[in-house]
């Protein structure tokens, strides 16, 4: 077997990705070239259409690439031997949690994946617990997932992705359809796991959950149109807008400003931070 | 003015599988005016879906009352006038959408309201029209075939094809990006100017509605707790955050240099908060 020196198990890296839609006229995805990696959180961004969720799916094997390839951590996702292990090493949550729901209860449905693995019981018993505490549910280990609210669900659906011990995370919008409340919990959870080691790769429209990530992957027409921290491609609220996106009102405020002969770091993204350098 | 719709102590359940029932409206009063934009605003699972379709006359309310202008809606002939003059977008366009192409699809609700021939085409094309949708491009694709935004919009044009004096909307910007939701923002602030209608929009994301809206009401478990204009959501000390909900980041950055003295003259005004925070700073660096 020949080693390649340059991949690295850890990590999730993509080399010349182009993804094209069956009977579609342009690539979704065109000649794509991205490293995620453990311990950090990427979001991804992009207005609808952009190819931000073709991407999240070929992170996982869900869809595999038609030029380049698809590294998820050493593996490559266009091998089928490797299909199942890297479903295990990258977990996936969705928008719609009923999508992905097939217990009677919580802890059923927490358990399904680790059953799968065919662990022992005892192994699954451990993971089932340490998820559900990861995800701040234990308290729900009874219930019916379909009985509880839309934010519950999706911490349910995240749980069943703990249970996985994956090494990646990827959020397809999993945030998209919450409350501001059931939002942020999810968000703390996705803080908390990267703590813990893992990758975190979310999709979303929030500009303000993508000011907490490490990095921004911003795409556009199956393009990656910008890339770097939060400060590097949030700042400048007319390159925002030419992205499709919806600028964070501080930078708006902060460009406003700058009429009035004030010179405002590109760096504030926060009403925290705004407030800083008004009071300072 | 005129007030349009009026619902007085409305209450409604869902029964529950086994016993019992539960309570998704509890003593709901409200009333609107024509070309207002009121947002329903709550957490998921506070009820205002639930009201939406209450609006309607969708559902129909165990207890309580609903008036279209001075009329009470009572008995099946006045329900099925106010039909004919409310609309209801629902959360997920695939609910809204049947036929086998958009034009159709759009046609749909006209015809059933005896439009023919020219008549009907034209509102066809206008409704398009007012949402943006291109129809020669999309008229006859499947719906299905359409993306979340395209659905969407092909959705409101088959509900504006009805032409509603109520019309209202459940989570109409969720999925949309930026440029889908300004232009829904831009077809429906058209449609109330053209038409005089009123607008009901239900969203647990105040940042959505955060200038569209005339006035917002804080839902939370089946109650209306107060209606709240934006001026009092941003110097009031409501908690919205009890509510399940937040100030857009617009909203958070005037409430706190309200709070810390500065005057502004428009909050909602990014120029108006830049305008008063350039005077504070240069007062201060000055002095």
């Amino acid at each position: 077997m020949v080693v390649d020196t340059t991949t690295n198990e850890l990590d999730i890296e993509i080399e010349g990705l182009t993804y094209t839609y069956e009977g579609a006229g342009s690539p979704a995805l065109k000649d794509i070239s991205l490293r995620f990696e453990r311990g950090k959180m990427t979001c991804l961004l992009g207005r609808n259409g952009s190819g931000k969720s073709t991407l999240a799916r070929c992170l996982n094997g869900l869809l595999l690439p038609g030029e380049g390839r698809v590294l998820s951590c050493g593996l490559e996702t266009s091998d089928r031997s490797n299909a199942l292990e890297v479903s295990r090493r990258v977990a996936m949550v969705f928008q719609n949690p009923d999508t992905q729901m097939v217990g009677e209860t919580v802890e059923e449905e927490v358990a399904f994946g680790p059953e799968n693995l065919g662990l022992p019981t005892s192994e699954i018993r451990e993971r089932v617990d340490y998820a559900l505490e990861q995800a701040g549910i234990t308290e729900l280990a009874a219930r019916q997932p379909l009985r509880l609210s839309q934010g519950q669900k999706q911490l349910v659906a995240i749980a069943g992705a703990i249970a996985m011990k994956p090494d990646f995370l990827v959020s397809d919008e999993a945030t998209s359809m919450l409350d501001y409340s059931a939002r942020l919990r999810v968000v703390e959870l996705f803080e908390r796991l990267r703590r813990g080691g893992m990758g975190i790769i979310h999709v979303t429209h929030f500009l303000e959950e993508a000011t907490l990530a490490d990095s921004v992957v911003v795409l556009d027409d199956g393009l990656v149109v910008a890339s770097g921290t939060p400060r590097d491609t949030l700042g400048d609220p007319g390159k925002v807008r030419a992205l499709g996106l919806d600028p964070l009102a501080v930078t708006i405020v902060a460009y406003e400003l700058e009429k009035h002969g004030f010179s405002v770091p590109e760096d504030v993204l926060t009403v925290k931070e705004l407030l800083a350098w008004l009071y300072a | 003015m005129a007030l349009r719709l009026k619902l007085e102590d409305i209450s409604y359940s869902y029964p529950l599988p086994g016993s019992g029932e539960a309570a998704a409206l509890s003593g709901v009063s409200m009333a609107v005016e024509p070309g207002e934009v009121l947002c329903l605003a709550g957490a998921n699972g506070s009820g205002k879906s639930t009201l939406a379709q209450v609006c309607t006359g969708l559902l129909l309310p165990e207890a309580g009352s609903l008036y279209y202008g001075e009329e009470k809606i009572h008995g099946r002939g006045p329900l099925r006038d106010f039909r004919r003059k409310a609309g209801l977008l629902f959360q997920n366009p695939e609910d809204q959408l049947f036929a086998d192409t958009v034009a159709r699809d759009i046609a749909f609700g006209p015809r059933n309201h005896g439009l023919k021939g020219d008549e009907l085409e034209k509102r066809v094309r206008e409704s398009a029209a007012l949402v943006g949708l291109p129809l020669e491009e999309l008229g006859g694709r499947s719906p299905f075939s359409l993306s979340g935004g395209e659905q969407r919009r092909a959705a409101l044009a088959g509900v504006l094809a009805l032409d509603p004096e109520v019309l209202v909307l459940d989570e109409p910007f969720i999925g949309l990006d930026y440029e889908g939701r300004r232009s829904l923002e831009e077809a429906l602030t058209r449609y109330r100017d053209e038409r005089g209608a009123t607008i009901i929009i239900v969203t647990h994301e105040l940042s959505h509605v955060w200038s569209l809206a005339t006035v917002f009401g804080l839902i939370s478990e089946g109650r209306l707790l107060r209606f709240e204009t934006r001026a009092e959501l941003l110097s009031g000390d409501a908690d919205l955050s009890s509510l399940g909900m937040q100030l857009p980041q617009w909203g958070a950055l005037a409430r706190e240099l309200l709070r810390s003295g500065l005057s502004i003259d428009d909050p909602a005004d990014p120029r108006a908060l830049a305008g008063a925070m350039a005077r504070h700073k240069g007062a201060h660096d000055g002095g």
